[in-house]
């Protein structure tokens, strides 16, 4: 009954959805939310839609994962293995950016017991 | 074992002296390094020329067939590595030589500049965009940390700051990147460029976008460069030369890289980006008129010269880009005089406000004059570098017969030089009462009276480099020699 | 050491002087990649480099003096290093080059005087970097017109084009001569500079300006003789700058009247001179040019002999307000014969070789059937006796007013000596009126393809409308100098005794010896119930650029205020722009 969602259009335009309200819920904590980790959450939420934008897409249906084992020795009906590569890649990236991100709030939160983000009123124009 | 001198050892050279620096704290061999990695590398430039003038230096280290780390030396990017790495010696010898804040010689910043000055090299040299998108993310990890390694309110607030931005900027970027591939099943560059054209226009509108809002964070354009001044009064002002010197202008690079190579015709994006780089040069210098941080106003003044170069880039003929390439380069050696300069009179005289900067060149005559000399530079006047490599991009637009640009410039200049020339008025008020203290760490005038020698020189004879950028605009502006080089003749 | 540097940078000071003798040749140097700096020395250059190569080692001299300033000095030979590139560009690149070395290196040895104020030294270096930069726009359209640099007749440019050009470059000039509504950055600057180097901006720098206007006039084909044809019997177009000119005479002459500072006096009276030499310029006629260049050669000698004095007088009084001197002939007299003979050359009055200057622009404008401007003129420069008169009389007789007036000495040598060469050369050139002619200004006029001046020989001036002997005419007044001093000397016993301060009185008060007393005190405050004149003395166009000032500082705070906020409101702007260029793009370009 639900088989017409493993049309490759129907898929997509889910993943495609889904990944940008997930996008859009990111943004919309960006810019209104004021605690700085909430902010830095939303930054990873927004990164997070890219990757499941980029791996929804480039994968369909009925491909198994690029993984050579025993029983598969050929790159046949397997999911392009470039997306997953890099969204791996950009996930570690991703995490670095805001450990870093938040061992800066949380060193900032100590030293002035601010962690909102319009108190970053230290540098400004006089 | 033979060790090939190419293109890859700019990135993992710094890569690998970064990560193995506890045994350089223990051999107390991080300064020498850190003045010697850039060092060692400027070299390997400067020995790679003759081969790079002949022909691109391509280089792809496979690493399963799809993947691969595509690089390419040609002579627009090698002129863009040379610069990075000469900044990376100035700065480090500033650094050793000049006494500066411990924080700034221990370890943590040792790998960060290194991480810096890889990442830069890598972002110029890479052949595709998720390498291209990998350097990013590493020069700008490295740029967050160096804001907040002062961790003091101030350098905190511009780390959080740049990295909320920058991860910003880097979401849009990365966001392209996924739509390229998408759309072309590339990710090398040259790939992509033959396949952009047949992307479906909107998709190529949207792509564009995303780059342009991404690269355009980057590259501080206007209107999205609001954050740019705050990072540079909480960052130390040697880190800030580094940022306004090489960082900017590697993103710069990739942008017009990528304008130049993806698009058979670059006209429409040229305008864009012409009026995108006029406006960010005219905004930037009206707001500098009424700073007193002395940090800020260089961070303006770095803005709008990077709105002059913009404008000289995106118009896409041969002369206007040498001489933007020329001016990039100009301005990089002009903003490492006047931070690092910055960074001495700072030291002595506390606060950065103009009022307390009264009679500074008096008491520090030697800062003063160095000061004046990169203010004069920057200004374009002769007989300095900032002067020749201005008039070329004026020559080009004259030849071309298109005037505005023209007069935008000198307009901006004429703006530019209200507010430079109120802080050489104050540097030289004469004040009795300004304490002469012995000033510690004379050396450090030693790289930066190299950067005002090079400003001289470059100014008086041109000539000596000006085929340099000359070749370096015609591969950045001639694409289908890049394609060629790379995808063999057949495409 | 220091005296070895000190020679040395006299004889930098020479160097123009050595160009002027020594230079035959051609000299390129190549800049970048099709730019090419072309040095060669033209007779209309020739000119201005000996204007230059007389002013440099006189200034230098006293600049010599103990203790010495360094940074003043080398900024002072990269002033002649720029003005002697300037003057031997065979191109626009080096011409630019030249005048921008001399831009800023002027501004620096501006910032050297103690005085200097933040208004003075901004309103310096913006005016003359707008005159750079009008010129290099100016240059830029030369450039995209011929496609080459060097300085050369357009052929065949067309209205617009001309025009585009005339405006560049020719408000570029007039910023840098200072003409009337572009002149505010004159005064006080002549005023706060060091004091010697006051008399160099007025005598050497004003007149790169004046070089240019001229240099302008051979870029076109018929500039002297038609351009937008014929009025009565000169050039349309040049009577336009005729009366800019001599606007700017008859205004700052009054200016220079009020005021109550030597060095102001002098800045204003600076003004009112080249705006004659801008007259001339717009008369355009060969005996027009002649007059400007001649007045040209005349300012500067005045101009040097007249700072030279007044910077000595400043340097031992430490007074440079006319109400606190007085009474100096006694105690400084040889500086009293330079101003003496300074305000005799500034006047224009025979025997002076000003006066020789004068008539030559003044026949040009009969010439030219230009009477209103001729009337114009005269009148400003009748004004112009008034302070000439205030410049002799206040500082040397009546009263000293002050305890640095009462105990003054001479001024030192290096003062003294140029004021002595000074002297002496427009001695020469009173007596000898047709030597400047002959050997100065007809060689320029011949190159640019006029009528030259030339007489029977060097004593005598001749025009077409009456000329004058001046061996003869120096002779009278020598005699008559030589008559009336013999007899007041032989009188001078009594004529003390009736000149006691104690006969005047006032009200029946009787003034002692400490009474100060100034008969040139108000004379500006009086000047202003004269109804045009007191008009002009109100009015200035300082406002407008205060308001302009004004205008972009409030500029610079709206922008500014993009720049105040924070992460949230920098990245909803990036958002906002993303989403209104795609709204825009699907709108007009049908997404």
């Amino acid at each position: 009954m639900l088989s017409f969602l493993d049309e490759p259009r129907v898929l997509h335009g889910i993943y495609v959805l889904g990944s940008l309200t997930l996008f859009f819920i990111g943004l919309y904590g960006l810019l209104a939310k004021r605690h700085l980790l909430k902010i830095l959450i939303s930054i990873a939420v927004m990164e997070l839609a890219v990757y499941l934008l980029f791996i929804g897409l480039a994968t369909s249906p009925g491909e198994t994962a690029p993984i050579l084992s025993d029983g598969l020795q050929g790159f046949v009906g397997m999911a392009d293995p470039v997306p997953q590569a890099l969204t791996l890649t950009a996930i570690v990236i991703g995490l670095a950016v805001l450990g870093l991100g938040i061992s800066l709030a949380v060193q900032y939160h100590r030293l002035t017991g601010k962690a909102d983000v319009a108190g970053l009123t230290e540098l400004k124009d006089v | 074992m033979t060790m090939p001198l190419t293109p890859v050892w700019f990135i993992a050279l710094p890569l690998l002296l970064a990560f193995a620096s506890p045994l350089w704290v223990r051999l107390r061999l991080l300064m020498p390094l850190l003045v010697g990695t850039p060092a060692a590398l400027l070299a390997l430039a400067l020995g790679l020329l003759p081969a790079v003038r002949t022909a691109p230096l391509l280089e792809t280290i496979v690493i399963a067939p799809p993947l691969g780390i595509h690089l390419q030396l040609d002579s627009a990017s090698w002129l863009l590595v040379a610069l990075i790495n000469f900044a990376g010696v100035v700065v480090g010898a500033f650094l050793w030589l000049g006494e500066t804040e411990p924080y700034l010689r221990e370890r943590r910043a040792f790998i960060l500049i290194l991480l810096l000055i890889a990442g830069c090299n890598g972002m110029v040299l890479t052949g595709d965009l998720f390498n291209l998108y990998v350097f990013l993310e590493i020069a700008g990890v490295s740029a967050y940390a160096l804001s907040a390694l002062r961790r003091d309110a101030p350098a905190l607030e511009a780390g959080l700051k740049y990295l909320i931005i920058g991860s910003v900027a880097a979401i849009f970027f990365l966001f392209a990147v996924v739509l390229i591939y998408l759309q072309t099943g590339n990710l090398s560059l040259a790939a992509v460029a033959r396949g952009f054209s047949e992307i479906p226009g909107p998709m190529q509108m949207l792509i564009g976008l995303l780059m342009l809002i991404g690269l355009g964070i980057k590259t501080e354009l206007f209107p999205f460069n609001f954050w740019v001044p705050d990072i540079y009064q909480g960052s130390h002002p040697a880190v800030a030369s580094l940022y306004s010197g090489i960082l900017v202008k590697a993103f710069l690079f990739v942008l017009f890289h990528l304008v130049f190579l993806f698009l058979a015709d670059p006209g429409v994006a040229g305008a864009w980006l012409m009026g995108l780089g006029a406006i960010t040069m005219l905004v930037a210098e009206t707001v500098a008129l009424r700073q007193e941080d002395l940090r800020r106003m260089l961070a303006y003044s770095s803005l709008g010269q990077i709105g002059l170069i913009t404008l000289a880039l995106g118009f896409g003929v041969e002369s206007t880009t040498a001489g933007g390439l020329f001016h990039m380069v100009n301005h990089t050696l002009v903003k490492l005089l006047l931070f690092l300069t910055a960074a001495i009179l700072l030291r002595s005289f506390v606060s950065a406000r103009i009022a307390d900067f009264a009679g500074a060149g008096r008491a520090r005559p030697l800062a003063g004059a160095l000061f004046v000399l990169g203010a004069l530079a920057v200004m374009g006047l002769p007989p300095l570098s900032g002067f020749a490599s201005k008039l070329w991009i004026l020559k080009g637009f004259a030849e071309a017969g298109v005037f505005w640009p023209v007069a935008l410039i000198l307009l901006a200049a004429l703006i530019e030089a209200g507010y430079y020339f109120r802080w050489i008025k104050v540097l030289y008020e004469p004040r009795t009462e300004v304490a002469i203290e012995p000033s510690e760490g004379r050396w450090a005038y030693l790289p930066i009276g190299v950067v005002a020698g090079l400003i001289v020189l470059l100014g008086v004879a041109p000539f000596l480099v000006d085929d340099l950028f000359i070749e370096g605009a015609r591969s950045l502006l001639d694409r289908t020699a890049t394609l060629v080089a790379v995808l063999g003749a057949g495409s | 050491m220091s005296l070895i540097l000190k020679l040395f940078f006299f004889a930098v000071s020479l160097s123009p002087t050595a160009l002027l003798m020594g230079w035959d040749g051609h000299l390129t140097w190549t800049l970048l990649d099709g730019v090419g700096l072309s040095l060669t020395l033209t007779p209309l250059a020739a000119f201005f480099l000996l204007l230059l190569a007389l002013a440099a080692p006189l200034v230098a001299l006293p600049m010599l003096r103990r203790p010495a300033d360094w940074p003043s000095l080398a900024l002072y030979a990269a002033l002649l290093a720029g003005m002697q590139l300037l003057l031997l560009a065979g191109d626009f690149v080096s011409f630019f080059i030249g005048w921008e070395i001399m831009t800023w290196s002027s501004y620096l040895l501006l910032l050297r005087s103690p005085r200097t104020e933040m208004a003075t030294s901004q309103s310096y270096i913006l005016f003359n970097l707008a005159s750079a930069f009008l010129l290099l726009a100016g240059i830029m359209v030369f450039y995209g017109l011929t496609g080459s640099f060097d300085i050369r007749p357009l052929v065949g440019p067309t209205q617009p084009q001309q025009l585009a050009l005339a405006l560049l470059f020719g408000l570029a000039f007039l910023i840098k001569v200072g003409t009337l509504p572009l002149h505010i950055w004159v005064p006080r600057s002549y005023d706060e500079a060091p004091d010697i180097f006051s008399a160099f901006l007025s005598a050497a720098i004003s007149k790169m300006g004046v070089y240019g206007m001229i240099l302008l006039l051979t870029l076109f084909p018929e500039a002297l003789t038609g351009l937008y044809g014929r009025l009565l019997n000169g050039p349309a177009a040049g009577y336009l700058l005729a009366w800019v000119g001599v606007i700017t005479a008859i205004v700052a002459t009054y200016k220079a009247i009020s005021q109550e500072d030597m060095k102001r006096l002098l800045a204003y009276s600076s003004i009112a001179q080249v705006g004659y030499i801008t007259t001339a310029v717009g008369v355009g006629s060969s005996l027009a040019l002649g007059g400007a260049l001649y007045l040209a050669l005349v300012h500067t000698l005045v101009k040097l002999l007249l700072f030279i004095s007044v910077a000595g007088i400043v340097l031992q009084t430490g007074q440079r307000r006319f109400n606190d001197l007085g009474r100096l002939i006694e105690r400084m007299p040889i500086s009293f014969f330079g101003v003496l003979i300074g305000i005799i050359g500034l006047a224009g009055m025979p025997p002076l070789p000003g006066f020789a200057a004068k008539y030559l622009v003044f026949v040009s404008l009969v010439d030219a059937r230009w009477l209103l401007l001729l009337a114009a003129m005269i009148l400003s420069s009748t004004a112009a006796f008034i302070y000439c008169y205030k410049l002799i009389y206040a500082p040397f007789l009546g009263h000293a007013n002050s305890a640095g007036a009462r105990e003054a000495k001479e001024a030192p040598w290096p003062y003294l000596v140029p004021q002595v060469i000074l002297m002496a050369l427009l001695f020469g050139l009173g007596v000898f009126p047709g030597f400047a002619i002959e050997v100065l200004i007809d060689p320029v006029l011949t190159a640019l393809r006029m009528a030259p001046l030339g007489g029977s020989s060097w004593a005598v001036l001749t025009t077409a409308y009456g000329g004058y002997d001046g061996v003869v005419l120096m002779s009278v007044f020598v005699t008559a100098f030589v008559l009336v001093t013999g007899l007041f000397l032989l009188l001078r016993g009594r004529m003390r005794r009736a000149g006691s301060p104690y006969d005047l009185s006032y009200a029946g008060e009787v003034p002692t010896e400490e009474t100060p007393l100034h008969y040139g005190a108000g004379m500006g405050r009086e000047l202003r119930r004269i109804p045009l004149v007191g008009w002009i003395l109100r009015h200035s166009s300082q406002g407008f650029y205060l308001g302009l000032t004004r205008q972009m500082r409030a500029a610079a705070g709206l922008l500014g205020g993009f720049y105040a906020g924070n992460p949230q409101t920098w990245i909803l702007l990036a958002v906002v722009v993303f989403a209104v260029v795609l709204g825009l793009q699907a709108v007009t370009g049908g997404i």
